[in-house]
C-alpha cells in the first residue's frame, strides 16, 4: 500500500536514507530518462540549490521503496519560476505570497506510471496544501500534463503561453487548492481517507496499517 | 498589430477566460468557431479515441464537421485507418496533418481518407492529442484550407485547444460519479477477480464472510449480474474495477 511521507528540508539528517534514494531516483528520471543534462552529477544524485531547509518533500513510498515524489518551495523566497522561468509568465512577474508554493521535480518511477500512484501523489499534494492553508501552487510543466491534472479534478490557470523548453512545449501554471479537488482526486485514487504520513501523526497512522494492498 | 506575439496571447487568454461561462456544448462550439477562425480553422472535432470494441460516434464530445463527411467517416469506420488518429495515440505533442507519415502500401485507406477530407475543404490540419489518467485518450483535430500556423501562433492555438477540450469534458461530465459500486464493493470484486473466495476476502479485508457476500450480492444487483463471476466480468468490462 502506497503511503506519502511528508519530509521537511531541515529533517534531512533524520530521513537520510529515504532522501538519498529519492535524490538518486530524481537523477535517474530527470537526467537519465528525460535528458536534463545540466542536472547531471557524478554521484548520480539530483540535488540543486532548492534542496535546502526551506523545501518540503512529499515522497510516495511502497514497501520501503520510493516510487515517486515532488518538492514544494515557498514563493516568498527566490524560486525556480522567479529565477529561471520568468519568460514563461505573461506579465513577467512571478505569483508570490505566503499562501502560494511552487511545486517542482514531480515524478513517478517508470514501473508505476500505469497504476494509481499519480492519483495518490496528487491527492496527497492537495491534502497537504489544504492542511497548510495553501491557496495556490505554481509549477512549470510540459503541456501534456494539463489534461491529466484537470482529469484529476484540479483547477489550473495558465500564467502564460506555452514555450519550448528542451524540445517540449512547457507552461507555467497555477493550481488552485480546494476541498473539491481533493475529494475528486481521492475518489479517482480509490482512497476513502487520508494516507498522508506526517511526523506528528506517524505513530497513529502506523497502527492503522490497512489490511489490503491496492 | 505592432506586436503580434502579444496579440495572440491576448486572444488566447480572452478565449480561455470566457470558457468558464459556457455551460452547453453548443456555446463552446460557437466560441471555438469564432476564436479558431482567427487562425483559419473552419472545422474541428473533439473526440475520445475508440478501443477496438468501441465506435467513434459514441466518443465524440463536440464537432463542427461537414455532415456528409462525418457520416462517411463514421459509417466507413475511417477512424481505424486514419493516420491522424494513429499518430495521436503515439504522440503527446500537437502536430500538423502534414507531419503525419503513413505507408500507402500497408495502409492504402490512409491516403484515401486524407484525399477525401480535402474534398470537404479539410486540406490542412492541426491535431492535439490528449493522454489522460487511467489510459484515457482523446484528441482535438482542426482544419481549414488556409491556416495561419507558425511558431508565433502555435503556442496560442495549443493552449486554447487544451482548454476547449477541458471545458467540453467538464460540461459533459455526469454530475454524479458514474461508478455505481462503493469502494468496498469494488475491493471485493477485485479480490474475487484474483481468485479469492468470500472467506479469503473477508480475512484479507478484516470483515466477516457474510459482509463480503453482502457486498457481492449488492454489486450483482447494481450490475444486473447473475452471479459473482458475471459481476466481475461486467465490472472489468465497464472499467468499474482495475486489477
Amino acid at each position: 500500500m502506497t503511503s506519502i511521507k511528508v519530509i521537511r528540508g531541515h529533517q534531512r539528517e533524520k530521513y537520510a536514507d529515504i532522501l538519498d534514494e529519492y535524490f538518486r531516483l530524481r537523477h535517474e528520471v530527470f537526467v537519465e530518462e528525460r535528458g536534463w543534462k545540466d542536472l547531471a552529477r557524478p554521484d548520480k544524485r539530483d540535488i540543486d540549490a532548492y534542496d535546502n531547509s526551506n523545501a518540503t518533500y512529499l515522497i510516495a513510498v511502497d514497501q520501503d521503496q520510493v516510487i515517486g515524489g515532488l518538492r514544494l518551495f515557498p514563493t516568498t523566497l527566490p524560486h525556480m519560476i522567479s529565477e529561471f522561468f520568468p519568460f514563461l509568465l505573461r506579465n513577467g512577474e512571478a505569483l508570490t505570497g505566503p499562501s502560494i508554493l511552487e511545486c517542482t521535480r514531480y515524478f513517478v518511477v517508470k514501473e508505476r506510471r500505469t497504476g494509481r500512484t499519480d492519483c495518490r501523489l496528487l491527492a496527497a499534494f492537495q491534502e497537504y496544501c489544504l492542511e497548510e492553508g495553501v491557496s495556490e501552487v505554481t509549477a512549470v510543466v510540459e503541456m501534456w500534463w494539463l489534461p491529466r491534472w484537470q482529469q484529476a479534478g484540479f483547477k489550473v490557470r495558465p500564467l502564460g503561453l506555452p514555450q519550448m523548453i528542451e524540445g517540449q512545449p512547457c507552461i507555467a501554471a497555477a493550481i488552485r487548492i480546494s476541498e473539491e479537488s481533493l475529494h475528486h482526486v481521492r475518489r479517482l485514487a480509490g482512497l476513502r481517507s487520508s494516507f498522508l504520513l506526517r511526523e506528528d501523526s506517524l505513530s497513529s497512522a502506523l497502527d492503522q496499517v490497512p489490511h489490503v494492498a491496492a | 498589430m505592432s506586436n503580434p506575439v502579444f496579440d495572440h496571447s491576448v486572444k488566447a487568454f480572452d478565449f480561455i477566460g470566457g470558457l468558464d461561462q459556457l455551460s452547453s456544448v453548443q456555446e463552446i462550439i460557437d466560441a471555438m468557431e469564432q476564436s479558431f477562425a482567427n487562425f483559419g480553422f473552419e472545422t474541428f472535432i473533439i473526440t475520445g479515441l475508440p478501443h477496438p470494441d468501441q465506435r467513434i460516434e459514441s466518443l465524440v464530445l463536440l464537432k463542427k464537421w461537414p455532415i456528409d463527411w462525418y457520416l462517411r467517416y463514421t459509417n466507413k469506420g475511417y477512424d481505424r485507418y486514419d493516420p491522424v488518429i494513429s499518430l495521436c495515440r503515439q504522440s503527446v505533442q500537437p502536430f500538423e496533418w502534414a507531419e503525419v507519415n503513413y505507408d500507402p502500401e500497408s495502409n492504402p485507406k490512409a491516403l484515401t481518407i486524407m484525399r477525401e477530407a480535402t474534398e470537404f475543404g479539410m486540406k490542412y490540419g492541426y491535431c492535439l492529442p490528449i493522454h489522460g489518467l487511467n489510459g484515457y485518450e482523446a484528441c482535438l483535430s482542426m482544419s481549414g484550407s488556409h491556416l495561419d500556423l507558425s511558431p508565433r501562433t502555435k503556442p496560442a492555438i495549443h493552449l486554447m485547444a487544451m482548454y476547449a477540450f477541458e471545458r467540453v469534458r467538464t460540461v459533459l461530465q455526469p454530475p454524479s460519479h458514474s461508478n455505481p459500486l462503493t469502494a468496498r464493493e469494488q475491493e471485493t470484486l477485485i479480490w474475487a477477480a484474483l481468485g479469492k473466495s468470500a472467506a479469503d476476502t473477508g480475512e484479507i479485508m478484516g470483515v466477516t464472510e457474510r459482509t463480503i457476500t453482502a457486498h457481492i450480492t449488492s454489486a450483482c444487483q447494481k450490475l444486473n449480474a447473475a452471479n459473482k463471476t458475471h459481476a466481475v466480468a461486467r465490472a472489468l468490462q465497464h472499467r468499474l474495477i482495475r486489477l
